[in-house]
């Protein structure tokens, strides 16, 4: 396999402008996007020492992922196959495998058509949102483009009314999450499951049975179970692996091949499991470990872990929607019909401790547990910029890690370079204090 | 307007303290409200006094600030600020303090609210149009009445019910009717003096001497209108205010819409226009009240089409020349839901349309007079 740092380059002389101009993308500005992302990629990924062998298909995954994954996606699709795009962890994707559907996350990770987003969004709203629907008017993401159907969810405020508007240019599904969880939050979202259930068998025209349910549910737990194995490598000291390199698998997991994605995480691991019982790690022994807490970082979001890791730390853990959040609960596989198997998918996303919950203890309890159990030298918890859930809870797990003693570095942060330096002098300042 | 009518407001608001104080000392229970969707017959059926919770002044949200993130709303900091500062008498009288998910700052604020006072979190559906989401409603106003019933130890029957609806909408009839007086052109009373009495008499704990003091405003505005009387002429621009709601200490946009000119003859907001919708009295009281507060068209519901529908109603009845859209800053559901409010003001209606963003502080006012007064230039024309 070729390594290539040229996002969606032409790796082995293939030209993709033929797909991209059929799938409508804006080429000549899609053409700049990659070469900045590549770049950025570069500098950023490429400059690590000692990475392990095993980070080379990720590193191919990445420079192709607007390349030969898009073009995975479209011939799938004209076997009849149908790719359903999403925003968030909250969407089951047991269900979209289950009838030979492709799940992907939208791109959502960059600073990307601001202008065109602006003009339907207001200026003070989270760079997610901002993105998606940047990504999307200015003809950029091609997943949206390949997307035979999106599904969005009221997590948040800002997403909520955001689909609203994303609607009018793609047709936008929308699941509706409760906001606490006790039994009646169950029932509500459970009824959403059946929902998007008939949803996904209308567009396929495929019905769901137990058996390519069971198998959904297989494929989707194997790969949670393989990121989980490589979580758990990370509690070695010294960590066997970089957080931004952990971070980009965990990125990957959202539009990679499923199978073809666990196979290799596996395969990493093996190698990482190598280095941990031969007392190989990617720092020295002593350096500051990393507990990140808070919103998602979808690709190419690298700002926090780079400025950590170039400023003397090590990221162990991410508890996020990108990390621990989305990775840490299995659905049962022991459902011997399709109500038990809804019913095993309902109660594995009910555990799912966004902010957007309320009151979202659990949350807390999972960042303390974290920190013991990576044995974490402080946390840094990351808000996007104008995430009110994530912003507003920051007080609550504040609180909660004093009291173990525990310190904590809040950034609130969004897509543009413009605070690296400030980041950066932040960062240093809270590790002075760690050391001490 | 007759100075003798606000020196009225003010007596009965002064004494609306000392009543809460004794009715307390008497053993009635307090409850506090902070939203449109709190059902307040709940507390008026179990013979509790539903109070009305600071929110409107900047004052307190500076020690808010040290809690919560600056880039908040400032309603919420501000009724988080006067909890922690306890500087509002209503929420010190509070036995228990009703919250609800409407929108993420809010649900997220009444988590550290609970360290002041009980708070009981009512659980919004995120939309109107679900099959659900009516009986999940009507669920959690019944979980909110059972509690209710362990607070006060009165036991909540249909028929107190019941009385409880006809008082509110009572109260509700005789709201609409005063803000309806400003359907006349021109309208004989401001959108400033429409603000102060509503905000007022939205304290008091006596419904019924509420409902009489509108009842007499409006006799007494009717007349003067009958003479021909009003602060403003033909001529004088009719403003809608749309969106977030108003009240004293957060007026500064009405007021500086009517210096420059212009008349506020409607506020399509939760203190305004969408606090009238009657309960139907002929169903079950229970459902009634939900079918009601569900229908209330904040932007915290996805779609919102309700907000649509009223706003269609009160630009024909209001004569409206132009609408003002506010949103407090950093309050998300009212700055994106305003993308499609103003497609629709300028599609349906061909209405100038000016959205602003602000807050409860002074630092913007000049930058605001000068954008309001373009504005009205456009009206004008």
């Amino acid at each position: 396999m070729e390594k290539s740092a040229k996002l969606g380059s032409a790796s082995g002389g293939k030209d993709y402008h033929p797909m991209w101009k059929d799938l409508g993308l804006n080429l000549e500005a899609h053409d700049q996007l990659l070469n900045v992302l590549g770049q950025a990629y570069k500098d950023i990924y490429m400059s690590q020492e000692n990475r392990p062998k095993g980070m080379q298909y990720f590193d191919f995954v990445i420079s192709e992922a607007h390349g030969l994954r898009i073009e995975e996606l479209m011939e799938t699709k004209r076997k009849g196959n149908k790719v359903v795009g999403t925003f968030c962890v909250y969407v089951p994707e047991e269900l979209i495998l289950a009838v030979g559907g492709t799940c992907v996350g939208l791109c959502a990770g960059a600073e990307i058509g601001i202008n065109e987003a602006e003009k339907v969004l207001p200026r003070n709203t989270c760079a997610l949102i901002k993105s998606f629907m940047g990504f999307k008017l200015a003809g950029l993401c091609p997943y949206i483009q390949a997307s035979d159907l999106v599904v969005g969810e009221t997590t948040c405020d800002g997403k909520k009314k955001a689909y609203e508007i994303l609607n009018d240019y793609k047709e936008t599904y929308v699941m509706e999450i409760p906001q606490m969880k006790t039994e009646r939050d169950r029932v509500l979202w459970r009824g959403e499951i059946v929902q998007f259930k008939e949803k996904i068998e209308q567009l396929t025209g495929r019905k769901i049975t137990v058996e390519n349910l069971r198998q959904g549910i297989k494929i989707a737990n194997d790969k949670r179970r393989a990121l989980q194995r490589l979580s758990g490598l990370r509690k070695a000291t010294p960590p066997p692996i970089s957080g931004l390199d952990a971070l980009l698998v965990n990125q990957i997991a959202f539009y990679d091949d499923p199978l073809r994605f666990t196979k290799s995480v596996n395969d990493l691991c093996d190698e990482v499991e190598d280095r941990v019982k031969n007392g190989i790690g990617i720092t020295k022994n002593g350096t500051p470990r990393m507990l990140v807490s808070g919103s998602p970082m979808a690709v190419p979001n690298w700002k926090v872990p780079y400025v950590i890791e170039t400023s003397g730390a090590i990221v162990v853990a991410e508890e996020s929607c990108v990390g621990e959040r989305s990775t840490r609960d299995l659905v049962k596989e022991d459902g011997k019909t399709i109500d038990e198997m809804i019913d095993a998918i309902t109660d594995r996303y009910m555990k799912i401790d966004c902010a957007c919950f309320t009151p979202n203890v659990e949350r807390t309890d999972h960042i303390l547990e974290l920190a013991k159990e990576f044995k974490a030298d402080g946390v840094v918890h990351y808000s996007i910029q104008f995430c009110t859930p994530y912003t507003v809870e920051a007080h609550k797990v504040e609180k909660a890690l004093q009291q173990k003693g525990i310190l904590m570095l809040k950034i609130e942060t969004d897509y543009g370079m413009e605070d690296m330096g400030q980041l950066k002098t932040r960062i240093e300042a809270f590790l002075e204090m760690i050391r001490k | 307007m007759d100075f003798a009518i606000f020196n009225r407001l003010q007596q009965l608001s002064e004494q609306n303290l000392l009543d809460i104080a004794q009715a307390k000392r008497e053993g009635r229970k307090v409850i506090g409200f902070y939203c449109l969707y709190s059902p307040i017959e709940i507390a008026v059926a179990a013979g509790a006094i539903p109070v009305s919770l600071c929110g409107t002044r900047n004052d307190p949200i500076e020690a808010a600030e040290k809690v919560l993130p600056r880039n908040l709303c400032p309603l919420i900091k501000s009724s988080y600020g006067y909890a922690a500062t306890d500087t509002c008498p209503y929420f010190r009288f509070s036995d228990l303090v009703v919250g609800e998910t409407t929108c993420d700052g809010k649900k997220k604020m009444f988590e550290l609210l609970a360290e002041f006072r009980p708070i009981h979190t009512l659980q919004l559906p995120q939309t109107q149009e679900s099959d659900g989401a009516l009986s999940f409603w009507y669920h959690e106003i019944k979980k909110f009445k059972e509690r209710v019933e362990k607070e006060t130890g009165v036991m909540i029957t249909d028929e107190r019910l019941s009385d409880a609806i006809q008082l509110t909408n009572q109260e509700r009839k005789a709201k609409r009717a005063l803000m309806d007086m400003a359907k006349r052109k021109p309208s004989p009373i401001s959108g400033i003096e429409l603000l102060t009495i509503m905000f007022k008499i939205g304290f008091f704990m006596n419904k019924r001497s509420g409902i009489a003091l509108m009842n007499e405003v409006v006799d007494e505005i009717q007349k003067r209108a009958d003479q021909g009387e009003s602060p403003f002429h033909q001529k004088t621009p009719r403003i809608l205010l749309t969106g977030v709601p108003v009240g004293l200490g957060s007026e500064k946009v009405v007021r500086l819409i009517e210096k420059a000119g212009a008349s506020v003859v409607c506020f399509e907001n939760c203190s305004g226009y969408r606090s009238v919708f009657m309960i139907d009295e002929k169903k079950e009281p229970l459902r009634a009240i939900a079918e009601k507060y569900l229908a209330t068209p904040c932007s915290v519901m996805s779609p919102n089409p309700g907000r649509i529908e009223l706003l269609t109603e009160l630009i024909k009845e209001f004569s409206v020349d132009g609408v003002v859209d506010l949103t407090w800053q950093a309050c998300h559901t009212y700055n994106i839901e305003s993308f499609n409010i103003e497609k629709f003001v300028i599609n349906q209606f061909g209405l100038p349309f000016l959205h602003l963003e602000t807050d409860y502080s002074e630092s913007d006012t000049e930058q605001l007079r000068v954008r309001i007064e373009a504005f009205l230039e456009m009206v004008k024309e």
